[in-house]
């Protein structure tokens, strides 16, 4: 069956990558809340068929070991979010800290001698 | 939440479900919620912007929908509404697809089992070959809907029915009730309040569509022979299917609304719901002039629609006419510009005979409410007229002949 529709669809923003951008976020929060109804359900399963107790999973305490180990991965999806931000921070960094080598380097590179 | 009541429903997997039921509550959100949020904006800044910048109020729908076009919060309501609206029908596609050839063959079994004799609900289908699919349908896909009600993919196809059933539960969050028949329970249900000694014995829905309202005056005029027409083969293929499922004798036939296929005076109520803001102008004449036609001397015609412009205030009119400009219904605002009561005297219909009604949602607001409606009526200009938003309220006009 044909999905999309004729006439294509109306964009409301100054820039349509904005709709297109909110479009692709409300889609994420359908697939998270999809995860979570199946968790929901899977959850209520266990429940019914007696390995797992109604609270278990709120009232669970996770291994030293196990927080340090999500403490880490936590911090990795964070700081995943937002590298496309640190990409920009980087550039500034290393523009700012390069020295006079640098400016050797690039008039090397333009092929003029640098005075002294 | 949004299991349809009958055997035709789709076999869905828990995915689909979860998927079927965020998209219905992001309607609810945007429809309730984000609507609201704009009103405020609008009460609070838009409008009395204009009023400093012009001198006086605005006049219309389109002078709010100008002033408002800018605002930000025009633009994420707009934005999401539009995303909500496609995401209705793409969750419904993949459980479609899935179950297709089942549903051809629940079909075809109810089918058959309309023509025996034993069968309590004895409904009839009535499809024409060759038939003329006027283009305000074939070439539109209407609020979004791809392929909309009359694209077929195969002989004998009633996808498009099931496309609209499904989609249809999502898109109205439980306003229209489980069964997608809040409006014409709530409407067949008062006029046999309003009007005890009226006693149909002949009853016609116009662009019946899956037959989800056809099947209500059935029910509260279970002696009345109660038929639905439309132009779309796979809906009517689905809406017979459908009734025969429900134990309701219904007879669908594959018919133009502006050139009935029926005799003069044959019948006692000529009904539409939802249909005539999808008609081009011209169309709406000619449809009400048959409704005419084919009604007795003292029938009752009578169309569920959006409330007119002529009776809201420029906010709402602008509020209600936003699917004219972005979903996809060119014929809207200007069926929603004519006034009811002209184009019912243009069709014959005496002055003094036209009514109007707004009737609030039985499934909403219950029975007792419902009930004290057919004393008295609540107004037109409000908020909760003829959209979808948490206390509903039905707009109908018409005229008895």
């Amino acid at each position: 069956m044909r999905r999309t529709i004729r006439g294509g669809r109306p964009y409301f923003f100054d820039d349509p990558a904005v709709d297109k951008i909110l479009n692709m976020v409300v889609v994420l929060g359908s697939e998270v809340w999809t995860l979570r109804e199946r968790l929901a359900a899977l959850e209520a399963i266990q429940i019914r068929q007696g390995s797992l107790a109604s609270g278990d999973l709120d009232a669970h305490e996770f291994s030293p070991d196990d927080e340090a180990r999500l403490a880490g991965e936590r911090k990795e999806f964070i700081d995943s979010l937002f590298r496309v931000l640190q990409v920009q921070v980087e550039e500034v960094r290393t523009k700012v800290v390069k020295p006079k080598a640098t400016r050797r380097q690039s008039s090397a590179a333009r092929g003029r001698k640098t005075r002294r | 939440m949004l299991d349809l009541k009958h055997e035709l429903k789709l076999d869905k997997t828990r995915d689909e479900k979860a998927r079927m039921n965020f998209v219905s509550g992001l309607r609810a959100h945007v429809l309730n919620d984000m609507a609201s949020g704009m009103r405020a904006v609008w009460d609070a800044e838009v409008e009395p912007a204009f009023r400093r910048s012009r001198g006086r109020r605005p006049k219309d729908g389109p002078e709010v929908h100008a002033a408002m076009k800018p605002n930000e919060s025009f633009k994420f309501y707009s934005s999401l509404r539009v995303t909500t609206q496609d995401l209705v029908w793409q969750s419904v596609f993949p459980a479609l697809e899935r179950n297709r050839g089942a549903l051809k063959e629940k079909a075809a079994r109810l089918a058959r089992g309309s023509r025996s004799r034993t069968s309590k609900a004895r409904g009839t289908l009535t499809l024409q070959p060759g038939f003329d699919v006027p283009r305000s349908v074939s070439a539109i896909d209407v609020h979004l809907m791809a392929g909309n009600y009359d694209g077929e993919y195969e002989e004998g196809d009633l996808a498009a029915g099931s496309l609209y059933d499904n989609g249809l539960a999502v898109f109205s969050f439980g306003l229209m009730g489980q069964n997608l028949d809040d409006i014409g329970q709530s409407i067949a249900g008062f006029i046999k309040l309003k009007y005890p000694k009226f006693k149909p014995a002949k009853i016609l829905d116009l662009g019946c569509t899956i037959g989800h309202n056809t099947g209500s005056w059935k029910d509260h005029f279970p002696e009345a022979e109660v038929h639905g027409i439309d132009v779309a083969a796979p809906c009517l293929r689905y809406a017979h299917a459908r009734a025969q499922a429900q134990d309701r004798e219904l007879h669908f036939h594959q018919m133009n609304a502006e050139a009935l296929d029926f005799p003069d005076a044959s019948f006692d109520v000529v009904f539409s719901s939802m249909f005539l803001h999808e008609v081009p102008r011209k169309g709406i004449e000619k449809i009400l002039a048959e409704a005419h036609r084919v009604l007795k001397p003292g029938g009752l015609m009578l169309h569920m629609e959006l409330p007119p412009n002529s009776q809201l205030s420029p906010y709402d009119a602008f509020y209600l006419d936003w699917d004219g400009a972005y979903n996809n219904e060119p014929f809207y605002k200007p069926f929603r510009d004519l006034k009811p009561e002209e184009i019912c005297r243009r069709a014959g219909f005496a002055p003094d005979k036209y009514l109007q009604f707004v009737i609030p949602s039985v499934g909403w607001y219950g029975e007792k409410v419902w009930r004290e409606a057919a004393e008295r009526p609540p107004a037109v200009d409000s908020d909760k007229t003829g959209r979808l938003t948490d206390g509903i309220l039905w707009y109908c006009f018409g005229a008895f002949k």
